[in-house]
């Protein structure tokens, strides 16, 4: 592959910085976060407490669109119970009457739809907000990335960063305690 | 993990809470406590009153029990999960379990006057009248029983010497088959008739008596293993026993640690719990089912332990919410709670709210769906008249509202909100426990739905047995450190994060 032909037809994906343990990549984190990059990310074999704060993550909006779902869920089951139990065809069981105050008979199932549509909004939200699925990913082109699943903490910086250039980029991830840095090419 | 805290940083034997800092609120308390107590002392004394102020004297008692036994509930927890978070809030979740010994001394009415808890448990009137009456009905019938007896046996021996000829006679001509047939019909005629005239069939005065006890009360009767003065007295004295002896093994191991950091006790804490936890279920299961269920003893629900469980766990936790902040607006525990603690309490305040709706619902649905006569009663005298207003308000304002409230994050965080939240899960609690004791105080007393002006002994009791739980608390805790100070898990509790 010719890296020059390639790095002018199409900006690289980003670097990857590897960093050597917990602490040193928590300490960058703090760092990338305060020098204003905005497309970027940390990669670990496992959640590291505070990390969102380190990376000045703000909230998701997933709770609100499960909220949302689980209300939908509610109103869903409350109308559908009621319009065919109240108002289209009432079933009279145990002489209970046709109205609303039967509403405890229709709890259990506005329960269950409120569970069913919260968790499938979780589902689909969470794969929409990380845009998945999709097949490929340029990160998988380099080698080193493998070890995000055992024992390797990243640091990612994208090339579609405003901030974002070739040469300072790397030097400011070396700086801030970067073991090694590789440039990720975007080979879609 | 940027600004981590390490223990050698606290004071070394950690926070004493300064109780003169609040001798102006405890001399307050005391007085009015002190005041009330004997105001219901007199009303006590009035033979008119006196049942019902039976009636507020449990209402007041059951909510403070239910609060204590929150805190051995969260002591417990949080030893047998070995959890880490914890460890800085857990000596105050021991002292509210503390107050169980305390407790006791406020249920001794309830023992020692017989028309209170006559007035509050029929059951035991009844069974007395019902003893009283099978026993008067044995003694002057014990006479013409036997002779009835005696007749029966007179006309079973005629009947059964013509059977036995009969089937003598037929033995003459009959084949081996009919004979084996005519043989084993003659072993069964002998063998009721040897029944019927033995001693043992003759009427007793013992026999007379259960045999009426069934007939005048059935339920009573049937029920009689358990519900019995004896049994009563005995469980009455183990719960408080049991509870006493759990809080004070964990506490003792806790405030010994705080002198030597030997981090066995932890260990032997953790163990224990986990055994002491179904002891726990146990007791609080019947204690609430002798003092809130045998309002009426004919009503039973499989769920009602759980249910007393669900709210005394939820409000005790806002309790502790509400001290914790308390002490931190004197100037304690400002290093070792933060907003993550908070966090945390107000994930189970939540997880307890939803734990309690669950339960209430649970228990109300199976009755209502099934609606079998002996199930209902319960809620059929809260689902009419103005109760019915109550029970709704308890679904809307005790599950609902706070629902909604605490399912934001900011509320959990915030100490402020959390402690509205607390204060309106407490009053909550309150309105509960009083729409399970006070209901059956007209019926039971035969005066209509509401005894008129009876909730200012309610006001009264609440305000007595409050006062000087609140008091004693608040006393106890200048005891000892306000968080273990040398628990080897505390540098993880301070440095939480969710």
């Amino acid at each position: 592959m010719n890296g020059t032909a390639t790095a002018t037809a199409k900006p690289p994906f980003g670097y990857l910085a590897e960093f050597e343990s917990v602490r040193a990549v928590y300490k960058a984190a703090e760092k990338v976060r305060d020098a204003g990059f905005k497309h970027w990310d940390v990669h670990s074999p496992f959640p590291i407490h505070g990390m969102d704060e380190a990376m000045g993550l703000g909230r998701s909006v997933l709770s609100w669109l499960v909220f949302f779902g689980g209300a939908t869920g509610a109103l869903t089951a409350f109308i559908l119970q009621g319009f065919t139990q109240i108002a289209l065809y009432p079933t009279i069981v145990q002489g209970k009457p046709a109205n609303l105050n039967t509403i405890p008979a229709f709890f259990p199932v506005i329960f269950e739809l409120t569970i069913l549509f919260s968790a499938f909004t979780v589902l689909f939200g969470i794969m929409g907000l990380n845009q998945l699925p999709r097949l490929n990913h340029p990160l998988f082109s380099s080698k080193n990335f493998c070890r995000f699943s055992d024992d390797g903490f990243f640091i990612v910086i994208e090339g579609r960063d405003s901030k974002f250039s070739k040469e300072k980029t790397k030097a400011f991830l070396e700086e801030i305690g970067a073991k090694e840095v590789e440039l990720v090419e975007d080979d879609a | 993990m940027s600004a981590h805290k390490s223990v050698k940083d606290l004071p070394e034997d950690g926070e004493k809470f300064d109780i003169k800092k609040v001798s102006k609120l405890l001399g307050m308390l005391f007085s009015v406590g002190i005041l009330t107590t004997i105001a219901c002392a007199v009303i006590f004394l009035n033979q008119e009153w006196r049942a019902t102020m039976a009636y507020s004297w449990l209402f007041a008692f059951i909510f403070f029990f239910t609060l204590a036994l929150g805190g051995l509930f969260w002591t417990l927890l949080h030893n047998a999960t070995n959890s880490g978070w914890g460890v800085a809030v857990r000596r105050l979740m021991e002292n509210l379990g503390l107050m169980l010994p305390w407790l006791f001394v406020f249920a001794l009415p309830f023992v020692v006057i017989p028309d209170v808890r006559g007035a509050l448990w029929e059951w035991m009137g009844e069974r007395r009248e019902m003893i009283s009456e099978a026993e008067d009905y044995a003694a002057s019938h014990l006479e013409t029983e036997t002779a009835e007896w005696e007749e029966k046996v007179r006309e079973a021996r005629a009947r059964f010497s013509e059977v036995r000829s009969g089937i003598e006679s037929g033995m003459a001509k009959a084949t081996p088959g009919e004979k084996a047939f005519l043989q084993e019909k003659l072993d069964a005629e002998t063998a009721a008739f040897d029944a019927l005239k033995s001693e043992d069939a003759a009427p007793t005065v013992e026999s007379i008596k259960a045999h009426h006890m069934k007939e005048s009360n059935v339920l009573l009767y049937n029920k009689g293993g358990f519900l019995n003065m004896g049994f009563w007295f005995f469980r009455f004295i183990a719960y408080f026993v049991i509870l006493t002896l759990l809080i004070r093994f964990l506490r003792g191991l806790s405030v010994r640690q705080d002198a030597d950091g030997d981090e066995k006790r932890t260990m032997l804490a953790r163990r224990m719990s986990c055994g002491f936890l179904p002891l726990f279920a146990v007791v609080t299961t019947f204690a609430v089912i002798d003092w809130l269920m045998c309002l009426d003893y004919t009503w039973f629900s499989t769920m009602w332990g759980v249910y007393l469980f669900a709210g005394s766990a939820l409000s005790s936790m806002a309790v502790l919410v509400l001290v914790l902040t308390y002490l931190r607006n004197l100037g304690y525990l400002r290093d070792v709670v933060t907003e993550e603690h908070y966090h945390i309490m107000g994930k189970l305040m939540h997880a307890f709210v939803i734990f309690w709706a669950y339960i209430s619902f649970s228990q109300y649905f199976l009755i209502w769906y099934a609606n079998i006569t002996e199930e209902t009663r319960f809620f059929l005298m809260r689902n009419t008249g103005h109760w019915n207003t109550v029970s709704i308000l308890l679904v809307v304002c005790h599950f609902f509202i706070p629902f909604l409230a605490l399912l934001q994050k900011r509320v959990k965080t915030t100490p402020r909100l959390l402690c509205a939240v607390s204060l309106w899960m407490i009053a909550m609690h309150i309105i509960d426990m009083y729409w399970i004791v006070i209901p059956e105080r007209g019926p039971s007393l035969g005066a209509g739905v509401v005894v008129p002006g009876a909730i200012f002994f309610d006001v009264l009791a609440f305000t007595a047995v409050g006062a000087l739980l609140a008091y004693i608390f608040l006393r106890s805790l200048g005891k000892d450190s306000l968080y273990p100070c040398r628990d080897p898990r505390l540098e993880e509790s301070i440095n939480l994060m969710n």
